[in-house]
C-alpha cells in the first residue's frame, strides 16, 4: 500500500499573530522571517502515527504556537526531553537557509551562536569569527581556529611550540609531561563512557547466568585501569558512568574475587574450568578503550587463572560492529560514549526492549524496569527504578562494566576560562588569551560536515556547538541543562507529554534574520520526516534523531530478506 | 619523439585500467563498509541499508564497476561518501599539497645529494667518502616517522625561541587565509586556476605576498627535510657510483692526458654523463614520494594525497580510494614519460636509437 503523508493538519496561529495567508491543504506555509510582520505558524500533527507501524518515534506534534513559542507533544512521557533538546544535533537553523541549501548546509551553516563560520579550508583549518550581534555575552576572543591531527604526539608538539593554544585528547603517556610543564595546564575530562565485556546470552555456555557472574568476579579491573588507561579513568561499578543522572553511589558491583569465580563455575557444573570460545574485539582505540589488543590479552590471561579459557578474536572494526548489531558475537568487548546526559542514552539502547542484539534477546525483567524508568517523571522514583535496574543487571549480568575511560585536554597556562567538557563540547566563547585575538584549538580530526543534524563524530559536533545553538544547552564544562535559545526551561504538562518553549526575543542568526518559532519547527521537521524535501543532510542517516526521538516519520521501507 | 610519446601513452591505458580494476576490487573486498566506518557503535542494519541504497552500494558489483568506468571516461570520479564533494575537487585541493612537498623534498635531495655524491666519488675511499656513505645509509635507515618527530621536537620546541626555530606543522600559520590568485587578479575560478592556487608558494608569489611566501617556506622546511632523506641518500650513492664509472672511461683519461685541470675534467666532462642514471632515479623518486608521503603528511599535518588516501581506506570512502589511486598512477605514468623524454635530450645515443 502506498504510504501517504497522513495526519498533516495545519494550525493557524491563534490570538497573538494574525495570519495573512490562506492555509494550503497540501503543504505547510512558509514563514516570512518574523520581525513583527506577517507570521504564519508552522505546525505538524502526526499524533495518529503514535504506536502505529512503521512509526517508532515519540514525537507526536510539533507546533509554532506563535512567533516565539514552540510546543512539542509526545506520544509517551519523556522526562529526558530537556537533556535531548540541548544536544548538538538539534541546533536551530534558519528555515530559509535550510531551503536554500536543499536541507544540506554541510559547509555553510548559519546559526545564532557566539561564533559564525568565517572560512573552512578543507583539509587545513576552520576559522570562526566572533558574532558581533550575539544575544548573550560576546566572546572575548575574536577568532577561533580549529586544526586537527590524529597523532597525540604531534598535537603536543604543536602546543609546546606555541603554534596552537589548546589540544584535545592528550596522549596517556603525555599526561605527566603536560602536568609538569608550567607553561601548560592539563585539564582532565570527566568520563562519560563505559567499557564492558558483553555476553550474547542466547548462546551456550554464555546463556548460564552463573558463568557470566563468574567472569565478572574473575576480572581485576584495577589492574586494567592501572596498566592500560590514562589518568582520570575509573573502575566501572555499574553501567552508567558518574555524571549521568541516576548514577547510583555505592551500587553493588562485581569485585575481583577469584575464589568466588571458581565457586560459581563449580556451581554451574564446571569445576575444572570452561571454554567460552572467542573473545571478540576490534583493534580500534576509543575513549573507553584506548588499548584494545592489550586489554583483550590481559583479560584472557586473567580469565585463565580461574579456569576460563577464551581465544582472542580480533575483527576489523566495521565487520565487528556489523556482527555485534546482528547478534553474531558471543563474548565481546565494546563500550559506549554518552550522546546526551540521561540514563536512557545508556540503558535503553543496550538493554531496553528493541535494543541492540549484541546481548541476545535480553531479559524481560530488565526490559520492564527500564521501560518504567524511562516513563517515570518523578526524579526520586526514577532514581529508585534505575537502582532496581542495577540490581537486575547485576544478577542477570548480560555485560560486565569494567572501566570509565578518562581523557584530558591541555591548554597554554595563560588561557583564561580553559575547561574540559564531559561531552567534549568545549565552549570557546568562554576562553580568552591576553594579548591575543585568536585562539587555536587542535583536535583529533576534521569534521566531515558542519550540519550536525546529520553528524555523529565529536569533531563536527564541537565546531557546530560554537555556531548553532539549541533550545537548551549544557552548562559550560558540565552536563546540567540550562536555557539557551529558550529564554527559560520549558514548561511541561502533568503527564510530561507536552513541552512548551518560549524563545528569547530579538535573537538573530548570523545572516541577520530573526529567530522565530518556525525556524525551530523546520529545523526539527527536516530531521523528523524522512520524506521531507529537506531531509537530506550529508549522508542522510540523521543517526542521532533515532537516539533522541525514537524514529522517523515515513521511514524508508525495510528491505525484504 | 611523437612516436615515443604516443606509444607510451597507449601502453599506459591497459596499465591504468588494471590499476582501476584492482583498486575497485580490493576496496570492495575490505570487510565493513562506509556506513559502519562512519557510525561505529551507532551503526545499525536498517540505517546502513538505507545508506548503501542511497549511495548505490547495494547494486551488483559488476553494475557498480560498469557505472564507475563509464563515469571515469567522462571525467567524473564520483563523489566522496564522507565529504559529499566531487573526488575531483578533493584532488584539485590535495594533490598540490603533495606535489609541493615532494618537489621541495626532491629539490633538497638533489641540491645536497648530487654535490655530496660528486665529492664522495671524486675522493673515493677518503674519510669524506666513508662519511658520506655512512650518512647515506643512516638516512635510508631512519624511519621518516621517527625523523619527523625528532625534527619537530628539536626545531619547534627546543630551538623555538632561537633564530633556528621552525614551526612543527607543514601548513600555513593558523588563521592565515591567502587570497587565491584568481580572485586577486579578478579572474573567474576554474579547476586549473584552483589547482594552481593550492600551491601555497606559487600562489603567494602570484599575489605578491612575500609574508605568506616566507610563512609557507618556513612551514615546508621540516617536512621536506624529513621526506628528502631517503631520496637524498639514494641520489648521493647513485651519483657517487655513476661518477666512479664515468671517471674510469677512456675519454676522461684522454681529457686528463690533455692536461686539463681535474675540476674541469670532473665537472665539465664527467659529471653530465654520470647524471644520466640519476635522472632516472629522480623520476622514480618523485613518483614514489607522491604516492608514499603518507607518514610525512601525517606527522606534519599536511592533508595531501597520501593522508587522504589513508583516511579514505579507513573510512571505506570507495570513490576517493579509486580516484586518488588512479590519479597517482596517472602522475606516475606522466613522470616516467617526462623522465624518458628528458633522457633522450641528455643522451644522444638514446636519441639516435
Amino acid at each position: 500500500m502506498t504510504r501517504l503523508r497522513s495526519g498533516l493538519v495545519m494550525f493557524v496561529a491563534l490570538g497573538l499573530v494574525a495570519a495573512s495567508c490562506a492555509d494550503d491543504d497540501e503543504g505547510e506555509d512558509s514563514d516570512d522571517g518574523g520581525g513583527g510582520g506577517d507570521f504564519t505558524a508552522l505546525a505538524y500533527d502526526e499524533s495518529d502515527q503514535c504506536g502505529q507501524d512503521p512509526y517508532t518515534g515519540n514525537l507526536a506534534q510539533l507546533e509554532a504556537v506563535d512567533e516565539l513559542t514552540v510546543r512539542f507533544t509526545l506520544c509517551n512521557p519523556d522526562v529526558a526531553l530537556p537533556a535531548k533538546v540541548a544536544f548538538s544535533s538539534v541546533g536551530i537553523h534558519p528555515a530559509e537557509h535550510l531551503e536554500e541549501t536543499g536541507g544540506s548546509p554541510i559547509d555553510n551553516p548559519i546559526g545564532t551562536g557566539p561564533y559564525r563560520l568565517e572560512a573552512w579550508e578543507q583539509g587545513s583549518q576552520i576559522v570562526l569569527a566572533r558574532n558581533e550581534e550575539y544575544w548573550g555575552d560576546p566572546a572575548p576572543t575574536a577568532t577561533v581556529v580549529f586544526r586537527w591531527s590524529e597523532e597525540s604526539a604531534q598535537r603536543l608538539i604543536e602546543l609546546q611550540s606555541g603554534a596552537v593554544d589548546g589540544i584535545d585528547n592528550v596522549g596517556p603517556e603525555d599526561f605527566a609531561t603536560v602536568a609538569g610543564d608550567d607553561s601548560l595546564q592539563l585539564i582532565e575530562r570527566e568520563p562519560l563512557n563505559v567499557f564492558y565485556l558483553g555476553f550474547n546470552v542466547d548462546t551456550a555456555p554464555l546463556d548460564d547466568e552463573l558463568v557470566r557472574q563468574a567472569v565478572g568476579y574473575a576480572i581485576d579491573k584495577d589492574r586494567l585501569i592501572e596498566n592500560f588507561y590514562p589518568e582520570g579513568s575509573q573502575v566501572a561499578d555499574q553501567f552508567l558512568p558518574p555524571g549521568i543522572p541516576a548514577y547510583e553511589d555505592g551500587a553493588d558491583a562485581y569485585t575481583y574475587d577469584q575464589d568466588r569465580a571458581r565457586e560459581l563455575l563449580a556451581e554451574a557444573g564446571h569445576p575444572d574450568g570452561i571454554d567460552l570460545g572467542p573473545l571478540s574485539y576490534r583493534n580500534e582505540p576509543r575513549p573507553y578503550l584506548p588499548q584494545p589488543a592489550q586489554v583483550a590479552s590481559d583479560i584472557r590471561d586473567q580469565l585463565s587463572q580461574v579456569g576460563i579459557t577464551v581465544s582472542l578474536d580480533e575483527q576489523e572494526s566495521g565487520a565487528f560492529i556489523d556482527n555485534a548489531n546482528a547478534g553474531d558475537l558471543g563474548l565481546h568487548m565494546l563500550g559506549w560514549n554518552a550522546d546526551f546526559p540521561d540514563p536512557t542514552n545508556f540503558w535503553d539502547f543496550h538493554f531496553g526492549e528493541g535494543g541492540t542484539l549484541q546481548f541476545g534477546t535480553g531479559f524481560d525483567d530488565l526490559h520492564e524496569v527500564l521501560t518504567e524508568a524511562a516513563g517515570t517523571v518523578d526524579e526520586a522514583e526514577r532514581a529508585a527504578l534505575y537502582a532496581e535496574a542495577n540490581d537486575v543487571f547485576m544478577q542477570r549480568a548480560p555485560a560486565i562494566p569494567i572501566a570509565y575511560g578518562g581523557s584530558a585536554v591541555a591548554f597554554k597556562a595563560e588561557v583564561d576560562g580553559a575547561h574540559a567538557s564531559p561531552l567534549a563540547n568545549e565552549a570557546f566563547a568562554a576562553m580568552s588569551l591576553e594579548g591575543q585575538d585568536q585562539l587555536v584549538w587542535m583536535q583529533n580530526g576534521e569534521p566531515s560536515g558542519l550540519y550536525c543534524a546529520d553528524e555523529t563524530d565529536g569533531e563536527a559536533l564541537r565546531v557546530c556547538e560554537q555556531i548553532n545553538e539549541s533550545l537548551l544547552a549544557y552548562e559550560v564544562g558540565g552536563t546540567e541543562v540550562i536555557p539557551s535559545l529558550a529564554a527559560d526551561m520549558p514548561e511541561a504538562n502533568d503527564e510530561f507529554t507536552e513541552w512548551t518553549f518560549e524563545l528569547r526575543d530579538g535573537v538573530t542568526f548570523h545572516d541577520g534574520s530573526a529567530l522565530d518559532a518556525n525556524d525551530v519547527v523546520q529545523s526539527y521537521r527536516a530531521q523528523w520526516d524522512a520524506e521531507d524535501p529537506l531531509h537530506v543532510g550529508r549522508d542522510g542517516t540523521f543517526t542521532y534523531w533515532g537516539a533522541l526521538f525514537g524514529g522517523f516519520l515515513n521511514p524508508p521501507p525495510e528491505a525484504e530478506a | 619523439m611523437t612516436r615515443l610519446v604516443g606509444r607510451r601513452l597507449l601502453s599506459s591505458i591497459p596499465v591504468l585500467f588494471g590499476i582501476l580494476l584492482a583498486t575497485f576490487a580490493i576496496a570492495r573486498l575490505l570487510p565493513g563498509d562506509a556506513c559502519e566506518a562512519a557510525l561505529q557503535e551507532r551503526a545499525d542494519p536498517q540505517t546502513c541499508e538505507d545508506f548503501n541504497r542511497r549511495n548505490g552500494f547495494d547494486q551488483p558489483i559488476l553494475t557498480q564497476f560498469g557505472d564507475y568506468l563509464g563515469d571515469v571516461f567522462t571525467g567524473d570520479l564520483g563523489d566522496s561518501v564522507r565529504f559529499r564533494r566531487p573526488v575531483m575537487d578533493l584532488l584539485v585541493e590535495r594533490l598540490p599539497v603533495t606535489l609541493q612537498l615532494s618537489a621541495a623534498a626532491l629539490l633538497l635531495a638533489v641540491v645536497v645529494g648530487v654535490p655530496l655524491g660528486v665529492i664522495a666519488g671524486y675522493r673515493q675511499n677518503s674519510k669524506t667518502d666513508v662519511a658520506t656513505i655512512v650518512g647515506a645509509n643512516v638516512g635510508v635507515s631512519i624511519p621518516v616517522f621517527v625523523l619527523g618527530l625528532v625534527l619537530q621536537y628539536l626545531f619547534a620546541k627546543e630551538l623555538a625561541d632561537t633564530p633556528f626555530g621552525l614551526p612543527p606543522s607543514g601548513q600555513l600559520t593558523a588563521g592565515t587565509i591567502p587570497e587565491p590568485f584568481y580572485d586577486a587578479w579578478g579572474l573567474e575560478k576554474n579547476t586549473v586556476f584552483d589547482f594552481v592556487a593550492n600551491f601555497d608558494l606559487l600562489n603567494a608569489v602570484l599575489i605578491w605576498r612575500w609574508d605568506v611566501f616566507v610563512d609557507a617556506a618556513q612551514h615546508l622546511v621540516l617536512p621536506a627535510l624529513a621526506l628528502s632523506t631517503i631520496p637524498m641518500a639514494v641520489i648521493t650513492r647513485m651519483t657517487r657510483s655513476s661518477l666512479l664509472d664515468v671517471l674510469g672511461l677512456d675519454y676522461v683519461r684522454t681529457a686528463r692526458a690533455k692536461g686539463l685541470r681535474e675540476r674541469v675534467v670532473v665537472v665539465r666532462h664527467a659529471l653530465r654523463n654520470s647524471l644520466l642514471p640519476v635522472v632516472t632515479v629522480l623520476g622514480l623518486s618523485l613518483g614514489t614520494l607522491i604516492g608514499g608521503a603518507i607518514l610525512t603528511e601525517t606527522i606534519f599535518n599536511l592533508t595531501g594525497v597520501g593522508k587522504t588516501l589513508f583516511d579514505a581506506i579507513q573510512g571505506r570512502d570507495y570513490f576517493v580510494v579509486q580516484g586518488f589511486t588512479l590519479m597517482v598512477a596517472v602522475v606516475f605514468v606522466i613522470i616516467n614519460l617526462l623522465t624518458d623524454i628528458l633522457y633522450t635530450f641528455l643522451d644522444p645515443k638514446v636519441r639516435v636509437s
